[in-house]
Formats: structure tokens, C-alpha cells, sequence
């Protein structure tokens, strides 16, 4: 698996369940909703795998001098590439990898503050999504729109794979999907509708 | 945490009485002054030798109440900012250093280009860079290193650019008044090191200037004072000056929007012993940035003598200070945004002590702060 040698952000705080981490990275390169992460654990060569559910861009007094004017090209330019803009960015804990081997629980470590977090790569991202447990972890988090980030992560996966393998990814994701939420169909089949290929 | 707000209700109410009591006197000595103004306008050359003597704003030849209006600036221009910030030592901490750590912002006018945002920090911990003989570097010793820092990271930049017209500017004074106070031992060479920054800026051909908002100078009301006194310094001294706390910011509050007064020379004894033998003499000017029709906002703008004497330049400080102050409302954008990128927060300082307490684990020593830090940290966490 390759390292994406540049983090994304550091760790300002964290639980086994969730953490969140502080970056003040170009705006372009805000990470997104349903992306997947990593932690380096404790054990070097070991991580911690998590999807972005939210994303909060910090209030900025300095722009708001700026939204009521208009500001010349230069400095809507300063704004949005230059400025850093602090963003917390809270993450749901979905699964580790311990010597090589990726397990779909809850971590038995945090990460700690300060550590670094980094996007993952397609490779890791197809390494991770090879089964699906990890569901349950996503279904059964509270206070987060749970359905919505489930939705994200799998097209996340789905993207990090080849054209050829998306459709028959989203269709076994389908199927397991089935499997979990078999008790509510309405809300299963809200989640379907988001991940038809069509809704790409 | 402990103030007590409630207690301060009656006083507070006693203080807002008070300033507005004072704004009578207030307006009575600006009329007065701006009388004087007026009326020694042409007699500036009689006063500069005795002016120099007492510490008043120096006259050049222009009339001490000219107004000079909003130049023409060129369609495409360059201002550079800079500011530095700085982490004092602290001996209750892991380990004795300090930070200082400069912002600052290129900015093309006319160009449509993202302005170049940079800032570089320098942490210092080095026998050699924390002390000068016994005195450890910190107060007013690691302000003037801090001025130094960033007037050089500034004429790195001036350097660097390519020909046009382009503006260096920093915050606050070009006068590094704070050397008076400071130990005789390693100051010309502090001198020498920052002029040397004003000359290079100069070789390039661009212009200098500092820029100071809300100015609290009372150089022009003691210049006042001294015409009044028929120019003469010992009277001038012995009788009270009514304007002695009249800031001259609101003298010039009459200019109108993008006006500049008269040009003078900075009277602190460092412009004469230092910077005017190395051609760098201080001038200063008031300029209204506020747009038209805006309430007046005055700032004090300092430049040195090679800029003040040549006409393109002076204008592309004058029109340069305006243009620059008009985009974020009285005060330039670079230097707000050299500001923001220069300052370090609680937290950033606070992820710096505890990555230098790493560094000193890892090289096999047992970092602890101060009895002092450690109860500090306790009874200070609530509510930061």
C-alpha cells in the first residue's frame, strides 16, 4: 500500500469511536464528506481507517469584511487560495489494519493528538472495502446521518476502483446493504436509490 | 477569570461621562490648533533648527498646512507587507528559546494575480542567539531582532521582484527608537544591519514606508506651540503647551478623502545620529486613507529621505497607502494579511512547547516546566 505523503491534518482529538482533526489546508483541498482516512496506529506499519462525516469550516471575520463589498480580483484570490481556513473535520472510526490484516471494528486505540491524518489512496481504499463489515459500524453510530455517509464512502469506493468494477462493487455493496437493513425497507431502499450507478 | 465585572459597573459608566465631558476641551484645542496651522503655515524654515532642538516635528519646505491631493498611480503596481510576531523566552517553560516568525503578502495591483502569501518562522535556541553577554534576549532586545527580521525578509522580496513600480511596507515606525534604551554594547552593528536593509530596498529602486494607524504622535502640536512662541525653544519649553496631548492624527483629520499633509522630519535624536548620515533621514507625512465621503481616517506614514525627495516615488508611497488601505477600510490589506500570517495563537504556541518536549525525550533528557507553569496551566484551563 502506497502513503499519500501528505496529511490532510493532525488529530485534535479522539475516541475509539470517533476522532476529529484541525486543518487549514488550500480551500480546493478541503476533504470531503464520505472520504476515507488514515491514522498511523501506534505500531509502526499499523492504521486507523475512518470516514469524514463532517466537515465545518470555521467562522472567518476577516472575510465577512469582504462578502458585503466588492473586492478586487486580487484579493477574492488571496481569500480563496491563499488563506487558511480553519476547518475541523470530525471522523467515524470504521475499522484497522494490525500486522498486514484489515479488521472491520472499532480500534483498540485511539489515534493520539497531534498525529498526522492522511486521504487514502485507491489502493488502500479497495484494500479496505474488499468486505463489507464495516457497515454495521456506520449503521450503528448515533447522531450522524448515518445513511447519507454510507452512501458517500461507497461511491468513494467505488471510484477508487477501475470503471470496469464499479458497477459490480455497488452491487454487492447492494446486496449486503440488504442483508443489515432487511427490518427497515423503507430506509433500505433510500439507501439503494443513492447508490444506483445512475446517481453517479 | 476572576474579574469581577459588576464591581466595575460604576466606574465604567463615571469613564463614558468623562470622555464625553472631555470633548469640549477637545474640539477647543483642534480649532486652536488648526488655527496655528494656518496662520505659521509659511514660516516652517525659521522654525526647523529650533523644532530639531525640542523634540518637535521638523518643517521642510513645504507649508506646514498643504494638502496634497490623491496621486495618480500607475495601472499596475506592487506593494509588499511585512510583520513579524515573536515567542518571548519564557524560564517557567521546557526549555529556554524563542520564536520569531514573519508574515508577509506580494500584492500586484492591477493584475488579477493571487497575491504571494508566505510566512517564515525561526526559532532561536542557541546559546549564542539567546543571550547578548549576560542579557537574555526578550523584551524590547527581541523586538528590535524581530524589526530586523522582517525589514530583511522584506528586502529579500523587494530583491526578488521584477522590475516595476513596487511599494515595501511594514507596520508601526522605520525608527528603531527602541535602540535608546537599550545597552550601548552591539548597537551600531544592530544600526548597520537594518540600514543595510533600507539600502538595499533603495538599489532596487523601490520605495519604503511604515505605516501607523491611529497615530498618538504630538510632534506637529509641540511644532505648533513653537511658532507660537515666536520660535523661540526656551520659551516654547518653559510655557505649557495646550497641545501637548493632542494627538496629531486629528490635527490633520481636516484633509479630505486620500489627501496627504505636508511632509516633515521625525525630530527623534536617532534620525539625526543614525539614519541622516547614512541618507535614510526619517520623513513623515498624515494621509487620509478613508474613501470619499467617509469619515476621516488619518494614519501617519514614514518614509525615508530618498523616498520623500523623489516625486514618482512619494507618489507611489502616497497613492500606494490609500489604494491598499481602501480594500479592507483603513488599513492596507498586506499588512492585515502579513498580520494574520506573521501571529502565533495560544494553541500553535502551545503544540510548539509540547513538540520541543518531544525533541528533549527523545534526545534522552526529562523536560519539566516550572512549579510556577505547571499551577498556572491547572488554574488558567477553565474557560481558554
Amino acid at each position: 500500500m502506497t502513503d499519500t505523503p501528505i496529511p490532510v491534518g493532525r488529530v485534535l482529538r479522539a475516541s475509539t469511536r470517533e476522532f476529529a482533526f484541525g486543518c487549514r489546508v488550500l480551500q480546493p483541498d478541503i476533504p470531503a464528506f464520505g472520504s476515507f482516512v488514515r491514522a498511523d496506529a501506534r505500531t509502526p506499519g499499523d492504521a486507523i481507517y475512518g470516514l469524514i462525516y463532517d466537515v465545518v469550516v470555521q467562522d472567518d471575520l476577516f472575510v465577512r469584511r469582504f462578502v458585503v463589498v466588492e473586492p478586487p480580483e486580487e484579493v477574492v484570490r488571496d481569500q480563496r487560495d491563499n488563506r487558511q481556513v480553519p476547518i475541523e473535520v470530525s471522523v467515524l472510526s470504521v475499522g484497522y489494519r494490525e500486522g498486514g490484516r484489515i479488521v472491520h471494528r472499532i480500534p483498540p486505540q485511539p489515534p493520539v493528538t497531534m498525529d498526522h491524518l492522511y486521504p487514502c489512496p485507491p489502493d488502500d481504499i479497495v484494500a479496505f472495502t474488499q468486505r463489507f463489515d464495516y457497515f454495521r459500524l456506520i449503521l450503528d453510530a448515533p447522531a450522524i446521518p448515518t445513511d447519507h455517509l454510507l452512501a458517500a464512502s461507497l461511491w468513494a469506493a467505488a471510484n477508487a476502483r477501475p470503471p470496469s468494477a464499479r458497477e459490480s462493487f455497488l452491487v454487492d455493496a447492494g446486496r449486503a446493504l440488504t442483508h443489515l437493513l432487511g427490518g427497515d425497507l423503507l430506509r433500505l431502499d433510500g439507501v439503494l436509490q443513492s447508490i444506483r450507478p445512475e446517481q453517479s | 477569570m476572576t474579574l469581577e465585572l459588576n464591581r466595575l459597573t460604576n466606574a465604567v459608566a463615571e469613564m463614558g461621562r468623562t470622555i464625553a465631558g472631555q470633548e469640549q476641551t477637545f474640539e477647543r484645542l483642534l480649532a486652536q490648533a488648526r488655527t496655528w496651522l494656518a496662520e505659521f503655515s509659511d514660516q516652517g524654515g525659521a522654525l526647523r533648527d529650533a523644532a530639531l532642538k525640542i523634540g518637535a516635528a521638523v518643517p521642510t519646505t513645504e507649508p506646514l498646512a498643504a494638502a496634497f491631493p490623491l496621486p495618480h498611480v500607475p495601472p499596475r503596481f506592487t506593494v509588499i507587507g511585512a510583520d513579524g510576531a515573536q515567542i518571548q523566552p519564557d524560564r517557567h517553560g521546557l526549555a529556554l528559546y524563542y520564536l520569531i516568525n514573519v508574515g508577509s503578502l506580494v500584492y500586484r495591483h492591477g493584475s488579477g494575480e493571487t497575491p504571494q502569501a508566505r510566512s517564515v518562522p525561526q526559532l532561536c535556541f542557541r546559546e549564542q542567539e539567546l543571550y547578548e553577554g549576560a542579557l537574555l534576549v526578550s523584551g524590547n532586545l527581541l523586538d528590535v531582532r524581530r524589526d530586523l527580521a522582517e525589514l530583511t525578509h522584506l528586502a529579500d522580496l523587494v530583491e526578488a521582484e521584477p522590475a516595476g513600480p513596487t511599494l515595501a511596507l511594514v507596520d508601526g515606525t522605520l525608527l528603531m527608537w527602541l535602540m535608546e534604551d537599550l545597552p550601548a554594547q552591539g548597537r551600531k552593528e544592530k544600526f548597520d544591519a537594518y540600514l543595510a536593509q533600507l539600502d538595499r530596498i533603495r538599489r532596487k529602486g523601490a520605495a519604503v514606508a511604515a505605516f501607523t494607524s491611529r497615530p498618538r504622535y504630538t510632534e506637529v502640536g509641540k511644532l505648533l506651540h513653537l511658532a507660537a512662541m515666536g520660535g523661540d525653544p526656551r520659551q516654547a519649553e518653559g510655557q505649557p503647551n495646550p497641545l501637548e496631548r493632542l494627538p496629531d492624527g486629528d490635527i490633520f483629520a481636516f484633509l479630505a478623502s486620500g489627501e496627504r499633509s505636508a511632509l516633515f522630519v521625525s525630530p527623534k535624536p536617532i534620525n539625526a545620529t543614525v539614519y541622516t548620515s547614512e541618507g535614510h533621514t526619517i520623513h513623515l507625512c498624515y494621509v487620509n486613507v478613508a474613501g470619499a465621503g467617509e469619515k476621516p481616517v488619518v494614519a501617519r506614514v514614514e518614509m525615508p529621505a530618498w523616498v520623500a525627495e523623489t516625486p514618482p516615488l512619494l507618489e507611489l508611497v502616497h497613492g500606494g497607502v490609500v489604494a491598499q488601505s481602501r480594500i479592507v477600510g483603513g488599513f492596507p490589506y498586506v499588512l492585515a494579511r502579513a498580520d494574520e500570517l506573521a501571529y502565533v495563537s495560544g494553541p500553535e504556541r502551545q503544540r510548539l512547547e509540547e513538540m520541543v518536549g518531544t525533541a528533549m525525550l527523545a534526545a534522552g533528557l526529562s523536560p519539566s516546566a516550572s512549579s510556577k507553569a505547571l499551577y498556572k496551566s491547572m488554574t488558567r484551563r477553565a474557560g481558554r
